[in-house]
Order: structure tokens, then C-alpha cells, then sequence
């Protein structure tokens, strides 16, 4: 009859008292589940789009503290430039895995015919000077946007580094392009690099002077991110915009990029004496680089942040892919609060009503605890009976609270999260250049499950058996003091 | 000598003046003996009770048990290993049986018990006159007088030398009443037990082997 039987036998031989304490800790219990399960459920949304967000970074102008400036602090602002000297130190950190700088143009082409989507071979072509080909500009060979899965390199290879220095007329396009166009790694095609010239009058723009650009296809691509993005979306038409545009995108070297945005800018001047006069004496250059760091991993972004931004001019900012994170999980960041206020109110009062609660179960066998101290047990065994006692029922409670708590956690998300995502503006979609997936807020809350895994259920163990403990250390004073003569005699 | 009480004083202090229960209380009990302490309600005497037992400390004097105070020994191992205390209520555990009750303290005592505890307590029971079918019952179930055998077996379940007993007889009739006595007059003579009462008896004082009547907190040989 040692105190751990007597703990059990405290258990099985007051029914009522057990059922009672049972109850209150399963209401309690289901309290502090539901509200874990949520936060839980909503970090493990965080982390997963997080990691869907990428864990790429980019240098951009701050938008925000430029238009703070007054009009005529913008008159006399000059503006520095990113340099690639700069891109290439800053690519040098430790945090970064590897990092590229391009520049992009949009080019025609008589020769060749655009994609434009699935089914839309039939329709009528578009008036006026069409510039459907985007040209992306690589400086790093094996091409970022592979490496990261947006696209996938599916025939040929991709630049040597030779060409990519070089500038060397050689293009990956995606194979869809090349598809319609019958071509093929290995053959040629051309873009158009024309100048046109703006009638203010009239409005209509008349063709200048035009170059051919000849391109050799040294690779083929498809889409990756935006493809299985797309199925997974009701938001189709930006999708299909966003695929077209990619399937029209031409990778090639970043001198390309530069040579063509020259011929351009000089053969515009030409017909434009007055735009000349202005740029005249203006030091020119057409280099104007988009940065792209890839980091090593996510949790870098901060101190990658804290690191490049004392080394950028003035108006220039870090973007990180998953700093927009918050602004596409508004429902869910306000349900992560609300579920731990909850938690720690939840707690509170667990350790209030439990405490409360045994230590009245106590009261009512002062004169057994009494017994035992008079026949000399130790205080700490009294204390450890009564810890069992509780425990066990605590362990009950808690064990099921678990179930019918992640349920009911279950339930209650899902309503607040229609009734928030009713509430935020819908159809807003989030892109950026840095990002490799392109997430809405319906693709966070489709990310979001209550579900019962291991760090739940050990963390939903833990709290809820640390509260009961908690609670149970008020009666546990109350044993300390209890005098077995004032009781017994 | 088994036990031995040495200038013990016992007092309250209200407001300025000290209001004594016990004033230099010296008194030793010895094996073997049936010893009976009488006094009025409010004489002290389960105060006494309560210092010889450990379940209270004197202001100052010792209690010492084989010639070892008390204090060094440690008051809960003290009524652990050596004292069975047995009270006019019965103080036994409603929620448990008989038997169950006369197990507790031998699970709680460091004084060695035979490995089948649960037929020693049956054994303890039985020779206190609380058969089987009894002893399995919850206490509550039992009568007064059958209450207080149990709360005695309890007292020896430790294979103690000392027995104290608070006004056992105090809820009982005059027939329960001896037979309760004669227990404790058996202890004493055939199992050299020192069996100390507090009561304010008559009957018991007369049937002891020595008694003691209290008086005003002072202690005195019975006439």
C-alpha cells in the first residue's frame, strides 16, 4: 500500500471527485488544444510558404522612402546606380549560394510567331508594333531560374562562360516557342530590334529604323513553378498571362541585352533631335542590373539583410522573397494572435480552476492526509500521491482533449478563416520578380491543416500536463502546512 | 526504560502571560507495562499525548525514546519506526478496507516486514478479533468498537514497541470498553508492549499497571 497504490486506488475508489476533476480538465484540456493546434497549424503554414517563397533576395530602389521626399528634394536628388562591383561583393557574402544580375528588353519578330496560350492559335493577332519577346539577360551560366525550378532545362545545355562573357548570340527559349516556330536546338532564329518614333499629334507610332538580332538556340526550357501553380488556382487568366510571357521569355547573355538597349537609344536620338540635346553631355550607359541572390537558407534572410544594407547607396533597400509573407497571410497571421491569446488565457485558467478544484478535493481529506503524516510519511510522498492522483486523471483528460480539442480546432479555423478571407480583398495576387512561386492568399489558407503529428501531440503533452503540475502546486503548499495534530487530535 | 518525558513545557502565550498546559513535566513508562494517564477535559493530557508521540514539540524539555531524544531521532521517522498511535476517533482511511488501513503503515515504516504483509495485517486483525470477511470491508461499514481494533491493528502493523492511545474507549460501551482493555493489558504482559492511555476512565486507571492523573499542566502518581 505505498503511495503510488494509494495514489491510484485515490483515483478509483472517489468516482465522483475523478469525473468531476476529468471534466474540468478535458473542457479546459480541449481549450488549450484548440488554440495549440492552431498555432501550430499556422506555423507550419508560415514555414511552408516561406520555403515556397524562395530564399532568393534582391537590391531594389525604397520605393516608400523616395515618394516621402518632397518634390523639390526629388528635383536635386541624383539618383546612384547599383554597380555590378557592388552586386558581385555583396554575391561574395556567406550567405549567398549563388547570385546573378540581368538586364531584360522586349523584342519583335517577323520571323518567328509568339505563344499565346493553349487554344488561342486561332485568334486574330494584335495591331501595331508587336514586342512579344522577352529577353532576359544571364550573367551566371547555369541560369538561375533553373536552378531554382522555375524552369527546366529539357534539350541542349546551358551558356558556358565563355559565352555569357563573350556575349555570344546563343538563346535558350522555352520549347513551347519552339514548337510553334518548328524549331530546334542547334537552329537559328531572329528577333527584331526595332526603333520607333512617337507621333504626338496623331499618337501613332511609326516604325524608325529596325536591326535583326540572330539568335542560335542552344537549349530548350519548360516552366516549372507556374505550371503546377496554375492547376492548383481558380485565378486562371493571371496564370495564363504570366505562362504566356515566360514561354515567350529568351535567355541570353547579359551583352546582348546591352548591345541591343545602345543601338536602340542611339537610332531613337537620331530621330529625336530634342531628346538628343537633353541627354547630350549625360554620361551614358546601358547597364542598368537587376541583382538576384540566392541564399543558402531561409533563416539567412535576416542577417543577409542586416549585413548588405550598410553597403547599399542611398535609396536602395533589400527585398527578400519571404518578406511578402505578410502581406499575403493576413487571415492566418490574424488567427495565430487570436489562438495565443487564447492559449495563454486558456492556461491561466487551467492553472486557477484546476488548482482550485483539487485543492477543494483536498480540504475534504485534510483528516487522510493528516492519518498519513501521524503515521509518519514522508511529505513529499503525501505529495507525490496526490500529484499521481491528479496526473492520472490530468494524462485522461488531456489524451482525449486531444482528439476532440484539434476537432474542434479544426472547425472553429476553418470558420474564421472564410469569414476573414470574405473580409480581405480578393483576387490581389503578389509577384515579384525574387519570387519563385507566385502565391495568393487562397494558396496560403489552402496550405493551412490541422492535423495531428508528433510535435503537436508532444507539445499539446507538454503544456497541458506543465499547467496541471503548475495548478497542482497550490494544494501542494497546502499539504507542506497541514499539522496532524491540529487535525487528528 | 522506554520512553522518558523530562521537564516538558507546554504553554500558549496569550497576550503577555504564558498560559501553561504542561509546566516541568517528568514521567518514564517502561516495556512490558499497561499505563493509564488520567484527567479532566482541558487537563493536558493529550497534549502529553501528543509530545510523547511526536505529533507536537515541547517549548522546552525532551522526550526520549531508548534513552535518544526524540528530536535526534527525527519526529516522522520516530512515529514511522517506533510509536503506533491510536486515536479516540478512529482516524482510519474511510475510502479503504480494513485491511487496507493496517497495510498503510507498513508500507510507510523502514522496520523490517515480513514479505506477505497482506497476511500479516489479516493475522493482526484476526488476533484483534476482526475476522475475514470483516477485514475486507470497508471501515465504515464497521461498528465503533470494530473500528477501534482496526485502528489498534494498525497501531502494532509496524512491530512497534510503544503504543499510545488517545481516549480509546471514549466512543464505546462499557462492554466494548474491556474488551478494548483487555487487548491492551495483552499487549502489555504477553507481547512487552508499553502501552501508555490518555483518559479521563476510571476503569482503565483502575485495570492499569500504573496510572497518572494530570492536574492543572502537573503530572501525579494515581491513588
Amino acid at each position: 500500500m505505498n503511495f503510488i497504490k494509494r495514489g491510484f486506488l485515490g483515483i478509483t475508489r472517489k468516482k465522483g471527485k475523478s469525473l468531476i476533476l476529468l471534466a474540468v480538465i478535458f473542457i479546459l484540456g480541449n481549450l488549450i488544444s484548440g488554440a495549440f493546434s492552431i498555432q501550430q497549424a499556422t506555423g507550419n503554414v508560415e514555414s511552408s510558404i516561406k520555403e515556397r517563397l524562395g530564399t532568393a533576395a534582391t537590391v531594389e530602389m525604397d520605393h516608400e522612402k523616395i515618394n516621402a521626399l518632397s518634390e523639390e528634394e526629388l528635383g536635386v536628388m541624383e539618383f546612384e546606380d547599383i554597380g555590378v562591383d557592388l552586386i558581385k561583393q555583396i554575391g561574395e557574402l556567406s550567405y549567398v549560394k549563388y547570385f546573378d544580375y540581368s538586364m531584360s528588353t522586349y523584342l519583335g519578330s517577323e520571323s518567328i510567331e509568339s505563344y499565346q496560350g493553349e487554344g488561342m492559335e486561332d485568334e486574330v493577332a494584335m495591331t501595331g508594333p508587336s514586342m512579344d519577346y522577352r529577353l532576359k539577360g544571364i550573367n551566371y551560366a547555369p541560369v538561375i531560374d533553373f536552378e531554382e525550378q522555375k524552369g527546366k532545362l529539357v534539350d541542349g545545355r546551358v551558356f558556358t562562360q565563355e559565352e555569357v562573357d563573350n556575349g555570344t548570340s546563343v538563346a535558350i527559349i522555352s520549347k513551347k516557342l519552339a514548337d510553334k516556330n518548328n524549331l530546334h536546338v542547334g537552329d537559328t532564329f531572329t528577333l527584331t530590334n526595332a526603333v520607333y518614333t512617337y507621333d504626338e499629334e496623331t499618337g501613332e507610332e511609326e516604325l524608325a529604323t529596325s536591326r535583326d538580332v540572330v539568335l542560335e538556340i542552344i537549349g530548350l526550357f519548360e516552366p516549372q513553378s507556374i505550371k503546377e501553380d496554375q492547376g492548383e488556382s481558380s485565378d486562371g487568366g493571371m496564370f495564363d498571362w504570366m505562362d504566356i510571357e515566360y514561354q515567350n521569355t529568351v535567355y541570353v547573355p547579359n551583352a546582348i541585352i546591352a548591345s541591343e538597349n545602345k543601338y536602340n537609344m542611339e537610332e531613337y536620338m537620331k530621330t529625336d533631335a530634342e531628346f538628343a540635346a537633353a541627354m547630350e553631355g549625360e554620361e551614358q550607359t546601358f547597364e542598368y542590373y537587376t541583382p538576384l541572390f540566392v541564399l543558402n537558407n531561409r533563416e539567412d534572410s535576416e542577417a543577409f539583410e542586416e549585413e548588405v544594407t550598410p553597403l547599399l547607396p542611398e535609396f536602395y533597400t533589400v527585398i527578400n522573397a519571404s518578406d511578402q509573407y505578410d502581406s499575403i497571410a493576413g487571415p492566418i497571421e490574424s488567427m495565430s494572435n487570436l489562438s495565443k491569446y487564447v492559449l495563454i488565457a486558456a492556461v491561466i485558467a487551467t492553472v486557477l480552476i484546476t488548482g482550485l478544484v483539487v485543492l477543494l478535493f483536498l480540504r475534504d481529506r485534510k483528516r487522510e492526509l493528516g492519518i498519513y503524516l501521524s503515521l509518519g510519511e514522508r511529505r513529499g510522498r503525501v505529495v507525490g500521491q496526490i500529484l499521481i492522483e491528479v496526473m492520472v486523471v490530468a494524462v485522461i483528460g488531456i489524451t482525449l482533449s486531444l482528439f476532440s480539442g484539434n476537432l474542434l480546432a479544426g472547425q472553429v479555423s476553418d470558420t474564421l478563416m472564410k469569414a476573414d478571407s470574405n473580409m480581405s480583398d480578393e483576387g490581389v495576387m503578389y509577384y515579384s520578380e525574387i519570387q519563385q512561386t507566385n502565391l495568393t492568399t487562397e494558396d496560403v489558407l489552402d496550405s493551412y491543416e490541422v492535423n495531428l503529428n508528433s510535435s503537436y501531440i508532444l507539445g499539446f503533452y507538454g503544456i497541458g500536463l506543465l499547467t496541471i503540475l503548475i495548478s497542482t502546486v497550490i494544494p501542494l503548499i497546502y499539504i507542506v502546512r497541514l499539522n496532524p495534530k491540529k487535525i487528528l487530535m | 526504560m522506554i520512553l522518558e518525558a523530562k521537564d516538558l513545557n507546554y504553554y500558549y502565550q496569550d497576550g503577555e502571560q504564558r498560559r501553561y498546559i504542561l509546566k516541568d513535566t517528568s514521567v518514564s513508562f517502561e516495556k512490558g507495562k499497561f499505563y493509564a494517564i488520567l484527567g479532566q477535559s482541558g487537563s493536558g493530557k493529550t497534549t502529553l499525548l501528543s509530545l510523547l508521540s511526536a505529533l507536537d514539540s515541547p517549548q522546552s524539555g525532551t522526550v526520549s525514546f531508548n534513552e535518544e531524544d526524540i528530536k535526534k531521532i527525527g519526529y516522522e521517522k520516530y512515529r514511522r519506526n517506533n510509536v503506533g498511535i491510536i486515536f479516540q476517533s478512529y482516524n482510519l482511511i474511510p475510502t479503504f478496507t480494513a485491511v487496507e488501513n493496517v497495510l498503510v503503515p507498513m508500507s510507510i515504516t523502514e522496520n523490517e516486514i515480513p514479505e506477505d504483509s497482506k497476511t500479516v495485517a489479516y493475522n493482526l486483525l484476526d488476533f484483534i478479533g476482526i475476522g475475514k470477511s470483516k477485514a475486507d470491508r470497508f471501515v465504515n461499514k464497521l461498528s465503533g468498537g470494530e473500528q477501534q481494533r482496526v485502528a489498534i491493528a494498525r497501531a502494532l502493523a509496524t512491530n512497534v514497541e510503544l503504543i499510545l492511545a488517545d481516549e480509546p474507549t471514549g466512543n464505546l460501551d462499557e462492554e466494548m470498553e474491556q474488551e478494548i482493555i483487555d487487548i491492551f493489558k495483552k499487549l502489555a504482559h504477553e507481547h512487552e508492549k508499553c502501552v501508555i492511555v490518555v483518559t479521563h476512565s476510571n476503569e482503565i486507571a483502575l485495570q492499569s499497571d500504573q496510572a497518572f492523573h494530570l492536574r492543572k499542566g502537573v503530572l501525579s502518581s494515581y491513588e
